[in-house]
């Protein structure tokens, strides 16, 4: 028997080898041919434990493309292997030379990109201008999802180092996000690619720039390998610590925290419900802060209002729904602390100097039911006999607000809201509802309230402005903003200003912020509930020097899409292997 | 022994309970006495039947087992709601509390009460059971009947049909009617269960009707005229009586079973808690790597003590509806 | 005996037919729209949205006349592509399933056979043992009686977590990239135990029960009894008993199959196993209705020719079919 089921065994290795080999096509011709006879017996490589970062939390699928431009590129593609043109660190709001050593708007249409020289590709092809502008030409395919080319009209290398880029009617905000957002790419490899299926090109273990090179994928994991030819080695004496880096696809946040637990993930960045009560618990688990909120924050979740359906289309309805909801209920009690409550504004605390405290004292909200009474009674709501207010002619109001079901802690946050929103007098139902129907019903304007977190992090206020006060509206399977159909040309136009305006000019760009909270604080198109943790749990148990407000590192700890170049790769260079015990 | 069908499948089918366990055979309960007229032997036989049945249901270890652990399940899904009121998912404690005497069950890793999660959960248990059971139980039977008493295309048309349902994996077929919906309650997840989990049933009754078909009151029946359905449910149904209750008891655990496996993998009620949702929640938010085994363990033990109570009442039934059983 | 398998393979190519068919329609009117979903996930410019929906609707062929959608549905089917899963930005369904399969395969072909043996040998010898019997039934009973996941967590909880004898998730350890090597066996024998342990149980006290039952049946069938007249051994009647408690058992096991996979499906939910059941789920939770479609169509398409099997393999030991089969008459 036991020798059957080694047998047995040894066949499901094999298989599972050979689908292994089978999934990472070699560049080799005849690859199609060959990949199951390429499984070449020879010792198991293991990656040293000393030597190894496990992470978890972004990937949520197999690693399926590894081509740069597609926003559901693997792990680590875009910051790990592909680099941007600078770095933008939102903890110091600074711009970090990056690919570019510097740039800058030479008159107010030109732009002016000085690249890194000695920078290498890894197959040993240096990197020139002209792979960047030949990068930012690529935006013209419409496949990308982008809309540069909006405002960009042209992008040549002038030398081997010089990029100029020109513009009609820059938007400078929507620009710097750009430099350091869009990895750049080289030209010898995408040239044949350039067309509009340029995201069906996977690009497995592809040629890039940065610290690390493919080493391999499964459908659980994704492995990265150190690059020893870095640049940065040399130009900015930084070195990355760990020679490998094995991403682990989330089976679910469970398997991640068991991991964790064991000393088998070193950074999680999923969301952990009762990660306070193991931060303290001597598991040797850590956090960017030690006490509450424990998070860097990353979004702001949002309650969207329907902007366009009675009687939520009345900003005093709006207002007072505002003042009626307990978020110190949902910030204690559903997330045990780890979350913060947000400003009024909803501006995420690295975007605190937009903030125009004199506004928000005016015409900021608290929870105040007894202040949401009195605005709905001043509005002209008259308490039914149920105890509910009605609409102003009389008929019932019954609401209803909807979370993809499932997610735990946004169901639990949905049930504060709807028990205090009723002792407010509101009369709201949860609606109970998967994530497609949601999509669904939201894109087409049929709901009252929903949950939402969407705006992440970035250099400017304008990505948030963006999203809350987009027009035109969208509808349908395209809409992607401004959810709750708030439309306002003045504030519209002011976001548009501001995209405008140079993102050194602070005070320019205070002045229009100031407005648009002005409005925003007003007519509530959505109400700010709180700030969505930068979920990071880290082991200290072989690697240690991680990001903390304590501590000497103060990067972002995330894996996450977007964020390795808002300074998270410098985490990297930071990290020091725990002492052998 | 020569009749193939009886081997092919009046047997085996009765042999497959509904979820998956080959539980046994419910072996076609006995007839009348041949030459006796089925409608005079009627009332005075039955009633004699049913005290005899009821006598030795009484005494059989296996059916008061059985239906001990259901009354007790039972009196708890009736009992508990109203010892925790409220909203079973309501976040009325401390977070991942291990059971006390204050909260018995302990909390869910979002302050929510286990137990009366799972006082809810059973009840939506045995609703899911009941419901899913009986539908199945129902369209079996009918297809059963028809198939067995009409014989010819009807016959082959309705068993063209079993035979594609029964072959289809009914998990997969779940999946897809229940993500059609984007809101689910309890009872729609038991018309999906029981829409689906007739086939083996329907087999077994064909059978077992056809065996009846040639006895001699059903043909007398036939023969005066009586409409099809009446013989069906006036002379034939009865005749099984015990048998049909069986395949109602094993559906029944089935549809638990089945709707436990599809709760697991998020397609339970979008409302309203159940066990299964309860393991579910409990895997996904790490009640096993955080070891709050209070989490998992009560909703697993709560289906396997119900739908062993049934499997087991099942065969102690068996014993009493065929005495030659009794003995080993 | 053609006609017996003429009439199966009947029922089975219009099943496949019809599964196909609810198959093909799962993306095409499920609530909600699939490119919709995809893109609600990411944030592109709202000037370049038009031009991706177009994109995706022509990735995934959801750009052409409804009734060309299904003509080219059944073409791409016979030729093997299942097509593109949503989620995994257009990886083809097929690859996706392949690589996923070997681990489910490993799972079930041994858990159903050793299960299937292992039970009905120890069910045939509980018929025999009073003992054996009134100490089995309560184990087999419970057994059965457990859902597939419950009994999985319980495992993992156990013997993963409190003894940490085996690990609780993954299919290999995450160290280790896959080659022919003892330590890479090794791990993946470690990891493969405890899901093919809990199917094993489940399964083994169905099949156990079953078998218990069926024999008390037969030595009380007249043909037994007769033999026992005769003054027959009382071996010889207990070996006629097991081979006719056989056939039901394997009738048993094709009923069961459908049953059986979805078992395994949570039991690798359970332990995170990379196999077909985890891709389910994933599947559903990222609403990758393409991927479901695939592993739904393969899903029916393997429990098909596990019936078939079954079939060819009852045939093989009940002669009697051979005959009897082909044409009942009623």
């Amino acid at each position: 028997m036991r020798l059957r089921i080694l047998a047995l065994l040894s066949v499901f290795a094999l298989l599972v080898t050979a689908c292994g080999t089978g999934a990472n096509p070699t560049p080799s011709p005849a690859s199609s041919g060959t990949a199951p006879a390429s499984a070449t017996p020879g010792s198991a490589e293991t990656y040293p434990r000393a030597e190894t970062l496990y992470t978890t939390g972004k990937q949520w699928g197999a690693p399926s493309t590894w081509n740069p431009l597609d926003p559901n590129a693997a792990m680590g593609v875009v910051g790990l292997q592909y680099e941007t043109l600078f770095l933008y660190d939102p903890l110091k709001d600074t711009f970090k030379p990056w690919l570019a050593t510097s740039a800058s708007w030479t008159s107010p249409t030109e732009y002016t990109i000085k690249v890194r020289q000695g920078v290498k590709w890894s197959d040993g092809q240096p990197l020139t201008a002209a792979d960047v502008a030949f990068t930012i030409g690529l935006d013209k395919i419409k496949a990308i999802g982008a809309n540069t080319w909006d405002y960009v009209t042209d992008a040549t290398a002038t030398d081997d180092s010089t990029v100029v880029v020109k513009f009609n009617n820059p938007n400078y905000q929507e620009w710097a996000t750009w430099t350091y957002n869009k990895p750049i790419v080289p030209k010898h490899i995408f040239e044949s690619k350039a067309n509009e299926d340029i995201l069906k090109f996977t690009n497995v273990n592809g040629v890039g720039t940065g610290p690390y090179l493919y080493k391999t994928h499964a459908d659980d994991r994704m492995v990265w390998m150190k690059n020893d030819n870095w640049w940065a080695k040399t130009a900015l004496n930084l070195d990355v610590k760990p020679k490998y880096i094995v991403d682990i696809v989330n089976g679910s946040n469970s398997v991640g925290l068991g991991l964790l637990l064991q000393g088998g993930i070193d950074l999680s960045n999923n969301f952990l419900p009762g990660i306070a009560t193991l931060v303290t618990g001597g598991y040797g688990i850590t956090t960017y802060y030690s006490k509450p909120p424990y998070m860097l924050s990353a979004n702001t979740a949002w309650l969207v209002t329907n902007d366009k359906k009675a009687p939520l289309s009345d900003p005093q309805f709006r207002r007072a729904v505002a003042y009626a909801v307990n978020v110190g209920d949902i910030v204690n009690n559903v997330y045990g602390n780890i979350v913060a409550a947000a400003n009024p504004t909803g501006l995420l605390p690295n975007w605190d100097k937009y903030v125009d405290k004199a506004t928000v004292d005016s015409l900021g909200f608290k929870y105040d039911p007894a202040k949401a009474k009195s605005i709905l009674a001043a509005a002209g709501y008259k308490t039914g006999s149920d105890g509910f207010v009605t609409n102003k002619d009389g008929s019932r109001i019954a609401l209803t607000i909807m979370v993809p079901s499932g997610w735990s802690d946004w169901e639990a946050a949905e049930k504060v809201i709807v028990t205090s929103l009723k002792a407010a007098g509101i009369n709201v139902e949860a609606k109970p509802v998967d994530y497609n129907g949601l999509v669904d019903a939201r894109n087409n304007g049929n709901f009252d309230f929903v949950i939402n977190n969407e705006v992440q992090v970035s250099n400017t206020p304008w990505t948030y402005y963006d999203y809350i006060f987009h027009m035109p509206l969208q509808s349908g399977a395209g809409k992607n903003r401004n959810y709750g159909s708030y439309e306002n040309p003045q504030a519209w136009a002011l976001v548009q200003q501001l995209d405008k305006t140079p993102v050194t000019d602070i005070a320019a760009m205070q002045a229009i912020t100031k407005q648009l909270q002005q409005i925003q604080l007003t007519d509530m198109p959505v109400i700010p509930l709180w700030y969505n943790g930068m979920w990071s749990q880290v082991s200290n148990a072989v690697w240690t020097n991680w990001p903390s407000a304590e501590g000497t590192s103060h990067y972002l700890p995330s894996t996450w899409n977007g964020y390795w170049q808002m300074g998270a790769v410098l985490m990297l260079t930071e990290l020091k292997p725990a002492p052998q015990q | 022994m020569n009749d193939p069908e009886r081997i092919s499948s009046a047997v085996p089918v009765g042999a497959a309970a509904p979820d998956r366990a080959p539980i046994q055979p419910a072996a076609p309960a006995p007839a009348p006495r041949p030459g006796e007229p089925a409608a005079a032997s009627g009332r005075a036989e039955a009633v004699g039947r049913r005290r005899e049945i009821l006598y030795f249901a009484l005494r059989d270890r296996k059916v008061l087992v059985g239906l001990g652990i259901l009354i007790v399940f039972v009196a708890a899904a009736v009992v508990g709601p109203l010892i925790r009121p409220g909203d079973p998912d309501a976040f009325v404690g401390p977070m991942a509390a291990a059971p006390s005497r204050e909260w018995w069950f302990g909390t869910t890793t979002f302050g929510q009460d286990v137990f009366a999660q799972f006082v809810y959960g059973v009840g939506s248990t045995f609703l899911v059971g009941l419901f899913g059971g009986g539908l199945a139980a129902l369209i079996g039977m009918t297809v059963g009947f028809v198939a067995g008493y009409r014989g010819g295309v009807v016959d082959e048309i309705l068993n063209m049909l079993t035979n594609v349902v029964l072959v289809i994996p009914t998990l997969a077929l779940l999946l897809i009617a229940a993500a059609y919906l984007t809101a689910r309650g309890v009872l729609v997840e038991a018309v999906f269960i029981g829409l689906t989990s007739w086939p083996w049933a329907a087999r077994a009754i064909r059978a077992q009707t056809f065996s009846l078909n040639t006895r001699e009151f059903v043909d007398l029946a036939r023969l005066t005229g009586v409409p099809s359905w009446r013989v069906i449910f006036g002379e034939i149904a009865p005749n099984m009586g015990s048998y049909l209750f069986m395949t109602f008891i094993l559906l029944f655990g089935g549809a638990i079973l089945i709707a436990a496996t599809l709760d697991f993998i998020g397609l339970g009620p979008t409302s309203g808690s159940s066990l299964g949702m309860m393991m579910y929640n409990a895997v996904a938010w790490s009640a096993l790597q955080l070891g709050m085994w209070w989490w998992f363990i009560p909703p697993g033990l709560g289906i396997t003590a119900i739908v062993g109570a049934l499997y087991v009442m099942n065969v102690g039934l068996d014993e009493i509806f065929n005495p030659r059983l009794r003995k080993m | 005996m053609r006609r017996y398998f003429g009439r199966k393979l009947l029922i089975y190519g219009l099943t496949f037919f019809i599964a196909a068919t609810i198959d093909w329609m799962i993306p095409r009117f499920m609530p909600g729209n699939p490119v919709q979903s995809l893109l609600s996930r990411s944030h592109v410019a709202p000037d370049a949205v038009p031009a991706l929906i177009a994109y995706y609707n022509n990735l995934f062929g959801l750009d052409r006349p409804i009734w060309e959608q299904y003509l080219s549905f059944w073409g791409a089917l016979l030729s093997g592509d299942l097509g593109r899963s949503v989620y995994l930005t257009g990886r083809p369904v097929t690859d996706v399933i392949m690589s996923a399969v070997p681990y489910t395969l490993a799972l079930l072909v041994p858990a159903i056979l050793l299960s299937w043996w292992a039970g009905n040998s120890f069910g045939a010898m509980a018929a025999r043992r009073r003992w054996l019997d009134n100490a089995a039934l309560p184990i087999g009973y419970i057994l059965t009686a457990t859902p597939y996941m419950w009994l999985a967590i319980v495992l993992a909880w156990i013997l993963g977590f409190i003894f940490r004898l085996f690990p609780i998730s993954g299919g290999y350890s995450y160290a280790l990239e896959p080659t022919l090597t003892w330590t890479f066996v090794g791990s993946l024998f470690s990891h493969w135990f405890l899901p093919f342990a809990s199917l094993f149980l489940v399964m083994f006290g169905g099949w156990a029960i079953g078998m218990r039952n069926m024999i008390i049946y037969e030595l009380d069938a007249d043909y037994s009894r007769y033999l026992e007249a005769l003054g027959a051994p009382t071996r010889l009647v207990r070996k006629y008993a097991f081979r006719n408690a056989v056939l039901p058992q394997i009738t048993g096991l094709a009923l069961q199959l459908g049953v059986i996979v979805s078992g395994a499906l949570v039991t690798e939910i359970v332990f995170s196993y990379p196999g077909i059941g985890k891709l389910t789920l994933a599947a559903i939770q990222n609403e990758d209705y393409f991927l479901l479609q695939g592993i739904f169509l393969f899903i029916i398409v393997g429990v098909l020719i596990a019936n078939f099997l079954v079939d060819i393999a009852y045939v093989l030991v009940d002669p009697r079919t051979r005959v009897g089969m082909s044409g009942r008459s009623a």
